[in-house]
């Protein structure tokens, strides 16, 4: 569904200008060059996992009553051994209150990014991830930056992920600018976003509208795999529905747009039997 | 532990302690394990880490420890400045040291007597700044 536009996955991107490449092939190579960017656009549309939001770590190691008050400020020890992973390193902070405590997701992502540091990533989250600041980069339909951005800057389960993720997919859906993340990696996570709180009516007009029908299916597809509780999902098992005919039924009792979608088929139909007619 | 068997002659041990740097009114320690005789600031054989005394943005001193390292030249018997061996008693890598303890129970002490002399100024009378603080075998 997230589909394969070429043009879009290869779009150049905003580097140095350099004058374009010119090849001579034969047809054979051709293709192959073709197949081969085909299989680099299939990688560059894997999607990012989606996880629930982590566990805020709260242990205690020590407490020694005896050194309150001797530091003003708390020290933060990281554990600089190169070949232990990540989320395994020992980060601990004695407290001025002489308490030593494991360190929060927060500190352990800043010191982290301070001693390793990971291209695209701050160590201190740039503002524009902040809620009041999205809504401008929304109006200027940037949300696959944003949700660029966010990858390279926070782990998949933190709960600023999460949320910039979730407001990008809302205000997607809102004012119905699906295509923007058609062909790139994020369209996975919307379509699971919207499946899983049933607001995916918008999406498939959409898909309607622009004659994706194979997609729309696969969409309904998912929609019942989802909830298979759903009447929809009952219907299309018992009489194993295909095409147009699994999209009436979750039309019919499922959705929340029923008018709009009916009406969406029927000018696909129209066009259907227009150009199949001439 | 091949460091131990190039030493120069005779005497001179591994030492795991802080080497000084950065600028004016802008400490920064590396800790540094060295040859004992070497300049402070001098040629050292690994550096293990680091420690920024000053707190950052968030009130917080950060300090790194390579512990493998640190096991390491431990197990080849390599010695602890004393400021090291604190910060490894604050970290929780070595038990707490007892010149903390005993500091942070001397500024304790300190402080009471201050609040003491500043409870009773309007007396006027001699402020016997009872230093009678014979100290009485504070912990081993």
């Amino acid at each position: 569904m997230t589909g394969l536009d070429l043009h879009k996955v290869f779009r150049p991107e905003k580097k140095g200008l350099k004058p374009p490449h010119y090849k001579l092939m034969t047809e054979a190579q051709l293709e192959e060059a073709t197949r081969k960017a085909i299989e680099e656009a299939k990688t560059k549309l894997i999607m990012p996992p989606v996880l629930n939001e982590r566990e805020p770590i709260d242990d205690v190691l020590a407490e020694d009553k005896i050194l309150e008050g001797t530091e003003t400020a708390k020290y933060v020890f990281t554990d600089l051994s190169y070949s232990i992973p990540h989320r395994e390193r020992f980060i601990v902070v004695r407290e001025p209150n002489g308490v030593l405590r494991k360190a929060t997701w927060e500190e352990r992502d800043r010191m982290i990014q301070i001693f390793f540091p990971k291209e695209g990533r701050r160590v201190i989250p740039p503002t524009l991830f902040k809620d009041e600041k999205l809504g401008t980069v929304f109006q200027q339909d940037r949300h696959e930056d944003v949700l660029n951005m966010c990858i390279a800057q926070f782990e998949p389960d933190s709960p600023d992920y999460i949320r910039v993720h979730h407001r990008t997919y809302e205000d997607i859906e809102k004012h119905g600018k699906y295509d923007l993340l058609r062909s790139t990696r994020h369209f996975g996570g919307m379509v699971w976003y919207l499946l899983s709180r049933k607001k995916a009516d918008g999406l498939l007009i959409d898909m309607i509208n622009r004659d994706l029908l194979d997609d729309a299916t696969s969409l309904i597809t998912l929609y019942h795999m989802l909830h298979p509780e759903c009447q929809s999902a009952k219907k299309a098992k018992e009489q194993k529905l295909q095409g147009v005919d699994l999209i009436k039924v979750f039309v019919k009792t499922e959705s929340q747009r029923e008018g709009y979608i009916q009406l969406a088929l029927q000018a696909y139909e129209e066009a259907m039997a227009t150009s199949s007619a001439s | 532990c091949h460091a131990l068997t190039t030493l120069m002659g005779r005497g001179g041990h591994v030492i795991i302690r802080f080497a000084l740097g950065g600028c004016t009114n802008r400490p920064f320690f590396r800790i540094v394990a060295a040859n004992s005789r070497r300049a402070r600031d001098g040629k050292y054989l690994e550096q293990l880490g680091c420690l920024d005394p000053l707190p950052n943005a968030h009130g917080e001193k950060v300090a790194g420890l390579n512990l493998e390292r640190l096991r390491y030249w431990l197990g080849c018997g390599a010695q602890l400045s004393r400021p090291a061996e604190k910060l490894l008693g604050l970290a929780g890598f070595l038990p707490l040291h007892p010149m903390t303890v005993t500091g942070a129970e001397r500024l304790r002490r300190r402080r009471q007597r201050e609040q003491q002399t500043e409870a009773a100024p309007a007396d006027g009378s001699a402020e016997t700044g009872t230093d009678t603080g014979t100290g009485t075998g504070t912990g081993p």
